[in-house]
C-alpha cells in the first residue's frame, strides 16, 4: 500500500510542527508556503522561556532534512478539486530567477537594485530590494516580481490599469482605450457605473486619495465618441464554424459574445427577451447614470463583428431551451436576476400601486409607466433602492422616501449614490421598517412603519435591527416600491433540465470555465452569483468564452 | 554662423562644442554647477535630424531628468535648459541665447534668491546630486529608456512614459537621501540621531536607509556609545 | 504610514499632483423632471492631471542591473514558474506566515508614531535573523530604548487569546532584557485567570520586568517626534500615565481571507 499523502498549507510554526508529526507517522508530506522561506523561528506562546531558548526550533532543521517531506516555498495554491476522496491541487511555484547554487552572496545585486520596498518577511520593519534574501541565514536569493499591480489584481477582469492610466498621462487617449478594449468591450458603460473595487485597493490611498480609475476609463471612451472615431475590431484569420447560443444580452452575454467573436467564431446568436439590449444596464441602470445612446453604440460595435441579437424572444416561451441545446454547439446562460422579491407583509397583494424595483425601473426605462402622482416610498438600502428613488424624483413624485432598517453606515449602496440622493432631496428614513400596507378602494394610500434600533451583531457582522415596541407611524403614499433584493427567474428551463442549482435558484458552475454540470451548457453573471456588480458579470462572460472555446476545440 | 552673420549676443556665455548632445553626461552637469556655473543651456538638433539617429531624444530625456532632480534638491530647474535649433539658424540661436541670458540674470547667482536652497548648502546638495547622477542605478535605468518604452523590460512589459518617469522619480528621491547619508558617514562614524541633526531627513527614514545599507554590507555597526548605536562606512572594493 | 502586507512603500514626490479630481455634475435644479446625465465627465486637462497622480506601482522594474552586476552569473530571468498538479489524501491548513491581525484600539498610535510597533514586528526585531540582528532599537531614531511597554491591543474577553499574548509578552520581555542593558520592561494587560494561576508567580520574579494588571487607553506625544511616548492606562480603577521610549502592542491573530476561502472550499478547519 502506498503511503498516505498529506499537503500542509502554510510553512509557519504550526505548519512545520504538523508536517513533522505527519512525516514521523509515515506519511508523504508536502509543505506549501507563500514566502520564499519557511518561518518557524518564533517565540513560544504557551510556556515561559529562558532567553537562550528563544527562536530555537529544532523541528525546522529536521523538516528541512526529512526524506518524507517536500518543501514548496514561494508557492501559491491555484485550484483545488475533490476527486473521489482525493484532493487534486494545482500549485504554482514561483521562479526565484536566481540559481542559488552559483550565488556566492557577494551582495552586488542588492547594492545596485534601484527598487526599495517594505520587507514583508520582517513585518515591514526594514526594506528589501527587488532582488534579495528574506533573511541572512535561512533563505535563498530571489527576485520579487508581482504578477500584476494591486489594482489590476483586484479588478474582476484584470484590466491593465497601470498601462491605460499611464497612456492617458502621456496624452495617448485612443491608445489607452484600445488597451482597455483588449479586456473590456463596454468601456463607456462600465466607466460610468462601476463601483470600482480597484480604487478601493489603490495604493495611492495611503498617501492621499486613490486614483479616479473608473472615470478615466469613461474619459477615453468619451474622447473617441467626441472625435467621431470608429474603432476597428480585428478578428483573426482562423475562423470556427460552431454555432453558439447566448441567453440574455446583458453584460455577461455581450462580453461572452464579444470574446468568442474575437477568437474567430462566426455564428453567435444572442436571444434577448426584451426589445432592447444591455440587460440590467438598459432596464436597471437609469438614463441619468448611463445614457441609452451610449450603451446602444457599444452594443452596436459588438454586433458589427458578426454577433446577432434576436430581440423579443423569451426562452421557454418563444423558443424552447431544448431547441437551443439541439441547434447549437454550446449555450451560455446569462439571464441575470430580474425578479424583485416580495416584502411579505399584510396588504402587499391587495392594493394597486405596489411595484417591485426591478419592474419599476424596467417599465420606466421602456417608457411604460403612467405619469407620477403623489408620494413614493422605496424600501431597501441597496443601489437599486437609491436608483428607484432618484428615478421617482425625476419622474415628478411630490415626495420621495427611502426606508432602511439600519443606519447609513450599514447601507449596502455606494456612499456617493446615497449622498447624491440626499442632495437631490430624497428623504432617507433610517432605522425604519415596513409593517403593513394601507389602502382604500383597491389603491394604496400609505404604509405603516415601525422604528428600529440596532442590537447585537449577526453572522454578517452587521448589527441586527430590532423593532421598538409602540413606535409605529404612518407615511401617506400612492406608490410603494420594494427594493429589498432580486432573484433569478429560471422559468425558461424545462422541467427535466438536470442542471445543478443552488438553494437560491442560481447555477452551480466551474468558476474557471463557466461550465455547468451539463456538457455544452455554460452560465455566468448574476444568474450564478445573485445580484452583483456589472464588472463581475463581464468577468464571468470572459471566463465562459474561454471555457466554451476549450470545450468546442476538445470535442 | 551667428558670427558670420555678424549677429550680436551676450559675451557672458561660454560655448562648449560637442559632437552630439547625447554626449552630455548629467553628472558632468551637476559638477559644472558645483564649479560656479549659474546656468546651462544645451542646444541640440531638431528631432529627426540627429546624425546618430536618437542622440538628441536621449539628451532631452537626460536633461529633463536632471531638471527634475534639480527641482527636488532645491536648485531652480530653469538654470538648466534644453533647446533645439539647426546649424543654419543663426538668428534662432541668438534669440535662444539672449532669452536664456535674461532668465539667468533674473535668477541671479546660484544659491541666491532664485533658488529654494541657498549657498553654501546648495553645493552640498549638488555634490549629492552628482553622486546620484554618476551612480549606476540612474545611469542604467536611464539607458534602458528606449527599450522600456519600445520593446519592454525583462518581463516584456512595455512602459508608458509616465510609468518610466515614476520609476525615475522614485530612484531620484531615494538616491539623493542615501548619497547625503553616505557623504556624512564619509566624514566619520555617526549615530542615526547625529545624522538626523545634520540632514533635513526625518530620523525614521534615515534609520530605514541605514538598516538597508547595513543589509547590503555598505554600512556597519561600529560601537554603541551610551544608548546610541554608531554606524560607519564599510570600504567597498572597486 | 501604516505598514500593510504587500502594500507598496510610497515616496511622495514633488511633481505628483495631489488631490483627486472631482467629477463635474449638473446642478440639482437641472435634474428635476428629466433624465439628463448627471455626471458630465472630465475635461481633458483634468483627466491628464488625474492620470499623472498614478504611482505606477511596480516592484521589480525588470531593468536587469542585478543580472549585469552578478559575477557568478547566477541570475536568470528566464527560469520559468513551475506548475504542479498533485494529489493528496489529506490537506491540512495552518496559519502560515501571513500573520494578519485584527484591528485594535486606534488611540494607541500604531501607524501614527514610528516607535509604536506590533508584537509581530517586535518578534522580528528580537530575532537574530531579523532586520537589526536582534538588537533592540527604536525604529524612530535607532536609539536603544530605556523603557519599553508591552501593552494589550485587543482587550476583549477571549481568554485563550489573552493567555497566549500575555505569555508572549513576558517571553519577549525576557529576551529584550537579556539583549539590552539598563532596560526597564513593563507589561500592561488585563491579566486573565489562567495566566495568574499558571505563570504570574514565575513572571513576577523576572528582574527588570514589571507586570501591571490594567488596560491601556491611549498613547500621545508632544509636538516634537523626539519626545517620549506618553502612555495612558487604567489600573485598579485609577487612571495613570507613564513615559516610554518604545511601545509594543500585543495583537490578536486573524486568518487571512485567502486561507479563509481555501478552508471554506475544502470544508476544512484551520489548525
Amino acid at each position: 500500500m502506498d503511503d498516505k499523502t498529506v499537503l500542509i498549507v502554510g510553512g509557519g510554526l504550526d505548519g512545520v510542527r504538523t508536517a513533522l508529526e505527519q512525516a514521523e507517522a509515515g506519511a508523504q508530506v508536502t509543505i506549501v508556503e507563500k514566502f520564499p522561506t519557511l518561518g518557524a523561528e518564533r517565540i513560544p506562546r504557551d510556556r515561559l522561556i529562558r532567553p537562550e531558548q528563544a527562536f530555537m526550533n529544532p523541528d525546522l532543521d529536521k523538516v528541512r532534512d526529512h526524506n518524507n517531506i517536500r518543501i514548496l516555498t514561494y508557492s501559491d495554491i491555484k485550484k483545488v478539486n475533490r476527486d473521489n476522496g482525493k484532493q487534486r491541487v494545482r500549485i504554482l511555484k514561483h521562479s526565484l530567477r536566481v540559481d542559488n547554487s552559483k550565488c556566492n552572496d557577494c551582495k552586488a545585486c542588492i547594492q545596485v537594485c534601484p527598487v526599495n520596498m517594505f520587507d514583508d518577511f520582517d513585518e515591514g520593519l526594514g526594506f528589501r530590494t527587488a532582488i534579495d534574501h528574506c533573511n541572512l541565514t535561512t533563505s535563498e536569493y530571489n527576485i520579487y516580481k508581482e504578477d500584476m499591480p494591486v489594482c489590476q489584481e483586484t479588478c474582476p477582469v484584470n484590466l491593465d490599469i497601470r498601462s491605460y492610466v499611464g497612456l492617458i498621462a502621456d496624452g495617448k487617449h485612443l491608445e489607452s482605450l484600445a488597451k482597455i478594449r483588449e479586456r473590456l468591450p463596454l468601456p463607456g458603460s462600465i466607466g460610468r457605473i462601476c463601483p470600482h473595487p480597484c480604487e478601493t485597493a489603490c495604493n495611492r490611498q495611503y498617501l492621499d486619495e486613490p486614483i479616479s480609475i473608473c472615470f478615466l476609463k469613461r474619459f477615453v471612451a468619451d474622447v473617441e465618441l467626441d472625435q467621431g472615431v470608429e474603432p476597428v475590431y480585428e478578428t483573426p484569420e482562423q475562423k470556427y464554424p460552431e454555432k453558439i447560443a447566448i441567453v440574455g444580452a446583458g453584460p455577461a452575454g455581450l462580453t461572452c459574445a464579444h470574446d468568442l467573436a474575437r477568437m474567430g467564431y462566426e455564428h453567435i446568436k444572442i436571444f434577448e427577451a426584451l426589445p432592447v439590449p444591455g440587460g440590467y444596464l438598459w432596464v436597471g441602470i437609469p438614463e441619468y447614470r448611463l445614457p441609452k445612446k451610449l450603451l446602444q453604440r457599444e452594443v452596436d460595435l459588438i454586433c458589427n463583428m458578426g454577433v446577432e441579437i434576436q430581440y423579443n424572444t423569451r426562452i421557454g416561451k418563444d423558443v424552447a431551451f431544448e431547441d437551443l441545446q439541439n441547434d447549437f454547439d454550446a449555450v451560455f446562460i446569462g439571464a441575470g436576476c430580474h425578479q424583485g422579491l416580495k416584502l411579505r407583509i399584510p396588504g402587499e397583494d391587495e392594493f394597486e400601486g405596489i411595484i417591485d424595483c426591478v419592474t419599476f425601473l424596467r417599465e420606466q426605462a421602456l417608457g411604460n409607466l403612467p405619469k407620477a402622482k403623489g408620494k413614493l416610498i422605496v424600501i431597501g438600502g441597496g443601489n437599486a433602492a437609491i436608483d428607484s428613488a432618484r428615478v421617482g424624483w425625476r419622474m415628478g413624485f411630490d415626495e420621495v422616501y427611502i426606508l432602511y432598517r439600519r443606519t447609513k453606515k450599514e447601507m449596502p449602496a455606494n456612499s456617493w449614490e446615497i449622498d447624491a440622493a440626499e442632495h437631490e432631496g430624497v428623504i432617507l428614513q433610517y432605522l425604519a421598517a415596513p409593517v403593513e400596507i394601507l389602502g382604500a378602494n383597491g389603491k394604496v394610500t400609505g404604509m405603516k412603519c415601525i422604528k428600529m434600533e440596532l442590537g447585537e451583531p449577526d453572522d454578517s457582522g452587521r448589527r441586527r435591527p430590532v423593532p421598538i415596541e409602540g413606535s409605529e407611524y404612518i407615511i401617506d403614499a400612492e406608490t410603494i416600491v420594494p427594493a429589498i433584493s432580486q432573484g433569478t427567474d429560471l422559468s425558461f428551463l424545462p422541467e427535466d433540465h438536470n442542471l445543478n442549482l443552488s438553494r437560491w435558484n442560481t447555477f452551480g458552475i466551474d468558476e474557471e470555465t463557466g461550465a455547468t454540470n451539463v456538457p455544452g451548457v455554460f452560465a455566468g453573471g448574476d444568474v450564478v452569483t445573485g445580484p452583483d456588480i456589472a464588472i463581475r458579470a463581464v468577468a464571468a462572460g470572459k471566463h465562459a468564452a474561454v471555457g466554451i472555446h476549450e470545450y468546442l476545440r476538445s470535442k | 554662423m551667428a558670427g558670420v552673420s555678424r549677429l550680436q549676443y551676450t559675451p557672458e556665455i561660454k560655448t562648449v562644442r560637442i559632437m552630439c548632445t547625447g554626449r552630455i553626461d548629467p553628472a558632468m552637469v551637476a559638477r559644472a554647477f558645483q564649479k560656479g556655473l549659474d546656468g546651462l543651456m544645451v542646444v541640440g538638433c531638431y528631432f529627426g535630424d540627429c546624425h546618430y539617429i536618437s542622440g538628441n531624444v536621449q539628451a532631452k530625456a537626460k536633461i529633463d531628468m536632471t531638471r527634475k532632480l534639480f527641482k527636488y534638491i532645491g536648485v531652480n530647474e530653469e538654470r538648466l535648459a534644453f533647446r533645439q535649433c539647426s546649424s543654419g539658424e543663426a538668428s534662432v540661436f541668438v534669440k535662444l541665447v539672449t532669452e536664456f541670458d535674461e532668465k539667468i540674470r533674473d535668477l541671479g547667482p546660484l544659491g541666491g534668491d532664485g533658488d529654494r536652497v541657498k549657498a553654501p548648502e546648495i553645493f552640498g546638495k549638488l555634490k549629492a546630486a552628482e553622486a546620484v547622477l554618476a551612480g549606476e542605478k540612474i545611469r542604467w535605468v536611464m539607458g534602458k529608456r528606449t527599450p522600456f518604452l519600445e520593446t519592454g523590460n525583462m518581463y516584456g512589459e512595455i512602459f508608458t512614459e509616465h510609468e518610466f518617469n515614476r520609476a525615475i522619480d522614485m530612484i531620484i528621491v531615494e538616491e539623493i537621501e542615501v548619497q547625503e547619508i553616505l557623504a556624512k558617514l564619509k566624514e566619520g562614524a555617526r549615530s542615526v540621531k547625529d545624522l538626523a541633526g545634520d540632514l533635513a531627513i526625518p530620523s525614521e527614514r534615515i534609520f530605514r536607509y541605514i538598516t538597508a545599507l547595513k543589509r547590503k554590507g555598505m554600512v556597519a555597526l561600529d560601537n554603541v556609545t551610551d544608548r546610541s548605536p554608531i554606524f560607519q562606512l564599510v570600504p567597498q572594493e572597486v | 504610514m501604516i505598514y500593510e502586507k504587500e502594500k507598496r512603500y510610497i515616496i511622495p514626490f514633488g511633481d505628483v499632483p495631489s488631490p483627486r479630481a472631482e467629477m463635474p455634475e449638473i446642478s440639482v435644479d437641472e435634474r428635476r423632471e428629466n433624465f439628463t446625465e448627471v455626471e458630465t465627465g472630465f475635461p481633458e486637462k483634468i483627466a491628464i492631471q488625474e492620470a499623472r497622480r498614478c504611482l505606477s506601482c511596480r516592484r521589480c522594474l525588470g531593468c536587469a542591473l542585478c543580472w549585469a552586476e552578478c559575477k557568478p552569473e547566477a541570475i536568470d530571468f528566464d527560469i520559468p514558474d513551475e506548475e504542479l498538479e498533485l494529489e493528496f489524501d489529506e490537506v491540512i491548513i495552518t496559519k502560515g506566515q501571513d500573520n494578519a491581525f485584527y484591528p485594535f484600539n486606534p488611540q494607541l498610535g500604531y501607524g501614527k508614531y514610528a516607535d509604536v510597533i506590533t508584537d509581530l514586528q517586535f518578534e522580528r526585531m528580537l530575532s537574530p535573523t531579523g532586520p537589526f540582528n536582534g538588537m533592540v532599537v527604536s525604529p524612530l531614531d535607532g536609539e536603544l530604548p530605556g523603557r519599553i511597554a508591552v501593552v494589550q491591543g485587543d482587550t476583549g474577553d477571549d481568554e485563550a487569546h489573552l493567555l497566549s499574548s500575555q505569555v508572549l509578552g513576558v517571553n519577549q520581555s525576557v529576551i529584550a532584557l537579556d539583549k539590552t542593558k539598563d532596560l526597564e520592561m513593563v507589561l500592561i494587560s488585563p491579566l486573565c485567570e489562567s495566566f495568574q494561576e499558571k505563570f504570574f508567580a514565575q513572571a513576577e520574579k523576572i528582574p527588570g520586568l514589571q507586570i501591571i494588571a490594567g488596560s491601556p487607553e491611549s498613547v500621545e506625544k508632544g509636538e516634537s517626534p523626539k519626545e517620549p511616548l506618553l502612555l495612558k492606562y487604567s489600573a485598579n480603577g485609577e487612571n495613570k500615565q507613564k513615559a516610554f521610549d518604545l511601545i509594543v502592542v500585543l495583537t490578536k491573530p486573524k486568518i487571512s481571507p485567502e486561507l479563509e476561502s481555501l478552508s471554506k472550499k475544502l470544508k476544512q478547519d484551520i489548525v
